[in-house]
């Protein structure tokens, strides 16, 4: 079963500046399906993806990447491993100084030694999937934060990952921005076939495309399934989370501020 | 009471830290085995960054002090009818002092507060970690050209700052105060010696070169990654810089001299 | 277009400081690169030396003929030996000259001036050859020794005085 999965988290812990953000955490990643991780902000939804690309260290627990441990790797064999994934990160994180062009040739210059026509025509061939050919000589500056977003996963599928993660990738897009960002994603799995993580709180519309669901809540995993056992879970917490209801199980007061009457 | 000495330990224990983490990424950034055909172009830009836009700062500076010198030296060797030094003294101030200190300090402001605001943006735009994710590693792409940049433009413009200093003092000193040419070039050259004043001008440009850059480009690297953060170590960089280089100028002198 | 804008201004910056750093060499510095010019070596004993430097000048009638090229001790005599590198176009030294360490003004650099002696070959006077040594020598006038020798012999009259007078207060 083990070859079905991707990635997996197993029973990991890590916290913050003492907060405790993840407590024995367990969750697997299929290959070749997305799969969303849901969550209300500040759940520390982008904080898995780091600790997926070993930007960040668990304090216990494991994350194995295609069976490979990422922690306990050497600095030099995790440079090796991060060439299998790629992560489109909520601001693009674009490189300012290039075009638009050189940042989707930056990764297949670093990593390898083609010559300068071939680089020319991937390039071109990965901006046309995102539809941005015609943006190749902007820079970053000069771009949209949905066309930042699109040249930054030209970016991402730039080296041919297994897997792609997905930072909050709808965050104060437009409708029609959101709708082709949600193509795009669905296309680069389909067609491409890569495993795909998607962070964010757009519940409808990552349940759209994804596989497989996590909804994360309080540092553990609320609850987990295809769309549709989603869609139509009993938990309470989840149907708030998934209809947006204001109140609920989780309290639209913050605690420790019941007494607000006696305040008064 | 208690409370100090506990801040006092919590503040050494974090310095010491910083310090640790700081000596870490050096040596990751440096002791890598470069690409030369990847990281040359990249050498060449920080270059232009660092080094030629540092130049009009330092020409400028440089003719400034050596005029000064020229002036207030000649004011002062005329009581003695010792005018005659003149040339000794400007060349010696400058080329055992002010031009390396002067430079670096001049670097720190200009150049190395550009690096680290710099790296503060690159790691507040996380375009340091989009580049981790890429396997590629920001240490060897980012910090590492950049602190040889550094190295190789402080003692270039060290010595463009004596050579402008010099020529200065000989403007005052000759073409306004009426002092022979001559007599300037001779009495500087019996006392500056190729060996024991030019060779520690450049020692101390490539300290200072290295203290400068690698300051600047580790608080860029470990600033907090917000417009504040960013402020924050693009101070820490100015004062730190001005600080190590004024503290490291003495030891070299009572080394070198 | 504009990296190689870049690339040519780097390459004007890195001339820049070679020119710069072989002017302050030459002019600065008064480095000579005296790898071509052929010179030879003359070697002179003097009782004191001062504070006479490597590479101070050697001087005839005040023209620069060549530079102290090494300052070292005979272990026998225990006498300052100075080795004075000479231009090998001043080859026509009578080795009847006399070789004196000056002070060019009172607080100036030390160097070595040597006065021509007359050359007559019927009288067995040569040309110095590499390697050869100055009979006649003159050492540093050191300032501090003048007047210690000044304020001594004087002290020393005083007392000298003071022994005859003690002498004749005994009697």
């Amino acid at each position: 079963m083990t070859d079905n999965y991707l990635i997996r988290v197993k029973d990991v812990s890590f916290s913050y500046q003492r907060k405790q953000i993840y407590k024995d955490l367990t969750l697997d990643i299929p290959k070749g399906k997305i799969t969303a991780i849901l969550g209300p902000s500040g759940t520390g939804k982008t904080t898995i993806l780091r600790l997926i690309g070993a930007q960040l260290t668990p304090d216990k627990g494991t994350i194995e990447f295609d069976g490979i441990n990422v922690h306990s790797l050497s600095r030099n064999a995790l440079y090796k491993l991060r060439q299998r994934m790629s992560m489109l990160f909520q601001s693009g994180a674009l490189f300012t100084d290039m075009t638009v062009f050189d940042n989707v040739a930056f990764p297949i210059r670093e990593h390898t030694d083609l010559p300068e026509k071939l680089i020319f025509d991937i390039v071109m061939m990965n901006l046309e999937a995102v539809g941005m050919r015609a943006a190749a000589n902007l820079y970053p500056s000069e771009l949209s934060g949905g066309m930042a977003r699109r040249a930054a996963l030209a970016r991402a599928i730039a080296l041919d990952p297994d897997l792609v993660m997905y930072d909050e990738p709808f965050v104060g897009q437009d409708p029609i921005t959101k709708g082709v960002l949600v193509k795009l994603i669905a296309d680069i799995n389909l067609s491409l076939g890569k495993t795909s993580v998607v962070v964010t709180h757009d519940v409808k519309e990552i349940l759209e495309i994804a596989h497989y669901v996590y909804i994360l809540a309080e540092g553990k995993v609320l609850g987990q399934g295809t769309p549709s056992e989603i869609i139509h879970s009993q938990d309470p917490r989840v149907i708030q989370f998934i209809q947006g209801d204001f109140d609920g199980p989780y309290a639209f007061k913050l605690k420790g501020s019941e007494n607000y009457i006696e305040e008064l | 009471m208690l409370s100090f000495l506990g801040s006092l330990g919590r503040y050494s224990l974090f310095k010491l830290s910083s310090l640790g983490r700081s000596t870490l990424i050096f040596f990751h950034s440096i002791f890598v085995i470069p690409n030369i055909v990847k990281t040359f172009p990249l050498l060449i830009s920080q270059v232009y960054f660092v080094g030629v836009q540092s130049v009009i700062i330092i020409i400028v500076s440089g003719l400034f002090i050596g005029m000064v010198l020229g002036l207030q030296g000649f004011n002062i060797l005329k009581d003695f009818m010792a005018t005659g030094s003149l040339g000794s003294l400007v060349s010696l101030a400058i080329i055992r002092e002010l031009g390396p200190v002067v430079t670096a300090l001049l670097f720190a402001g200009r150049a190395g507060s550009a690096l680290t605001a710099e790296i503060g943006q690159l790691k507040a735009s996380e375009q340091l970690s989009a580049m981790e994710m890429m396997a590629v590693d920001p240490l060897r792409r980012v910090i590492a050209p950049r602190f040889w940049a550094g190295m190789i433009s402080m003692p270039i413009l060290s010595i463009l700052f004596c050579l402008v200093g010099i020529y200065g003092g000989k403007l005052v000193g000759v073409d306004w105060l009426g002092l022979d040419d001559g007599i300037y070039w001779s009495s500087m050259q019996a006392s500056v010696d190729a060996l024991k004043d030019l060779g520690p001008m450049v020692i101390k440009a490539l300290v200072f070169g290295f203290v400068c850059t690698w300051i600047a480009l580790f608080n860029g690297y470990d600033c907090k990654p917000t417009s504040e953060g960013i402020s924050r170590a693009t101070t820490a960089t100015v004062v730190q810089s001005s600080l190590a280089v004024l503290g490291l100028d003495f030891v070299l002198t009572a080394l070198m001299f | 277009m504009k990296y190689i804008k870049a690339e040519i201004l780097v390459g004007l910056f890195v001339l820049l400081g070679i020119i710069a750093s072989v002017v302050l060499a030459l002019k600065v510095a008064g480095l000579v690169l005296d790898s071509d010019t052929q010179s030879y070596k003359l070697y002179a004993k003097f009782e004191n030396i001062g504070s006479l430097r490597l590479r101070a000048p050697v001087r005839i009638g005040g023209v620069l003929i060549g530079r102290v090229s090494n300052i070292s001790l005979d272990k026998q005599s225990l006498t300052p030996v100075v080795e004075l590198s000479i231009e090998q176009q001043y080859n026509q030294i009578s080795s009847e000259s006399k070789a004196a360490i000056q002070t060019s003004g009172i607080i100036g650099e030390q160097y070595i001036s040597i006065t021509p002696g007359f050359y007559d070959e019927d009288m067995g006077s040569e040309y110095f050859k590499d390697g050869d040594y100055f009979t006649d020598t003159g050492s540093a006038l050191v300032l501090e020794d003048l007047i210690s020798k000044f304020v001594f012999n004087s002290s020393q009259d005083k007392k000298e005085d003071q022994k005859v007078a003690d002498e004749q207060d005994k009697e």
